[in-house]
């Protein structure tokens, strides 16, 4: 393949990667990683190192929209960034005594098994909101935001102490195997602290960014972020992520949430193949 | 600029976030039409081969070294892989400046977690690569 074809190729898909990744908070590695891999035949070190830089680009083309738009909560995001940060550390830390494939088998049961409840709340719009009091209330964990139709969505989270042992669960995978973290950071923030959908997706996206730097250290080190893979990839992304972020701010919580789950059937499929051996 | 008001912070952290991805894709950019103009036409089956034994790997100089050699001679990785850097340095930029942003809300709650967070982060990426037995 010539150099040019690749890089169009891999810059449209990335757009698509971007739109989808943005949306569901997860950063556009899910699909990025197994085109490179299966289609382009580009091996996985290669893809993983493309996937952290796709997820830094999601993460900050999309949510200088979001944040300005006040869909993203700052304080929820800095909160469980306490979290994915010191879980990304103990990842690296463990990385060595640990057998990735076990872990991924693992992972990705989990990822299937909260599919149950994710289906079961596909219809809510609106999460009932519970009274601000106790850790919550000190930590500030409540939030507004506008909807594009005007109303206004006032909310307040619930058991802080399960979301930030999520997004560390998040971190550990992200340290460990450079992917991963975002689908954890949405279920902890909607399964355990129950904020809206959008607030979930986005305040992730916010934070993937975060984590995906902590390790972009070792994988730029190592050479695995190749110039010629990435450049087409962070181009697309960024297009792509400015495009979804227009499409989440109109869309309904109920059409992100549906969104998510199919995503999130994906990533876990891969992450289950990935331990079979298969390179995703 | 009322830096009491918490909105300034969305202003702010929306904009550093956009200019951060503008000047990164901007560069990006730039290196790939070079790359495009200079091996546009070039097979790719050769430059995507890894071997970890020569890691990092041949075509890719890493080093601070390396990097502004390749800037002065304009060599579309070395501007690529600026623009990547910027890219990466985006979030963290972030961080730092909630640091002072929650300062100015008189939030001193959130000044201490967004400082842990802001320690972690550059520990993680400037440190841990360089410890012995971390990411085997």
């Amino acid at each position: 393949m010539f150099v040019i074809e690749f890089v169009l190729l891999m810059f449209l898909v990335s757009i698509f990667a971007g739109i989808f990744g943005s949306i569901v908070g997860l950063g556009g590695g899910v699909v990025i990683i197994p085109v490179l891999t299966i289609l382009m035949g580009v091996d996985i070190h290669f893809a993983i190192g493309a996937s952290i830089v796709a997820i830094i680009g999601t993460s900050s083309g999309a949510a200088s929209t979001y944040v300005r738009d006040k869909v993203t909560n700052l304080r929820i995001g800095m909160f469980l960034e306490l979290g994915s940060a010191s879980g990304a550390i103990t990842g690296a830390a463990i990385a060595a005594y640990t057998n990735s494939a076990a872990l991924e088998t693992v992972f990705g049961g989990i990822l299937l098994v909260s599919l149950v409840p994710m289906v079961m709340k596909i219809g809510e719009e609106i999460p009932k909101s519970p009274e601000l009091k106790g850790m919550p209330k000190r930590l500030g964990l409540r939030g507004s935001y506008t909807e594009s139709d005007g109303r206004v969505i006032n909310y307040n989270a619930t058991r802080p102490v399960e979301g930030l042992a999520g997004t560390a669960v998040a971190g550990v995978l992200s340290g460990l195997l450079g992917i991963g973290g975002g689908a954890f950071k949405v279920l902890s923030m909607d399964l355990a602290m129950k904020l809206p959908m959008k607030v979930s997706t986005t305040t992730s996206n916010f934070m993937i960014g975060v984590t995906a730097a902590a390790s972009a250290g070792i994988y730029f080190a190592r050479g695995d972020v190749d110039p010629l893979i990435v450049a087409p990839v962070a181009l697309g992304i960024l297009i792509g992520a400015a495009i979804g972020a227009r499409i989440l701010l109109r869309s309904r919580n109920t059409t992100v949430r549906k969104i998510f789950a199919i995503v999130l059937a994906i990533a876990a499929v891969q992450m289950i193949l990935s331990a079979l051996g298969v390179p995703v | 600029m009322n830096w009491r008001d918490p909105e300034t912070m969305n202003v702010v952290i929306g904009k550093v976030l956009r200019y951060g991805v503008i000047l990164s894709g901007a560069i990006i950019l730039l290196g790939t039409i070079g790359l495009a103009a200079t091996n546009g036409l070039s097979d790719t089956s050769g430059m995507l081969t890894y071997n970890p034994n020569t890691v990092p790997h041949d075509n890719l100089d890493v080093s601070l070294g390396g990097l502004a050699q390749g800037l002065i001679t304009f060599s579309a990785f070395s501007w690529i892989e600026l623009g990547v850097i910027v890219l990466i340095a985006t979030p963290v930029s972030r961080v730092i400046i909630s640091v002072f942003l929650f300062a100015a809300e008189r939030d001193r709650l959130y000044v201490l977690v967004t400082a842990v967070v802001l320690t972690l982060l550059l520990f993680s990426m400037l440190v841990t690569p360089f410890i012995p037995g971390f990411h085997a």
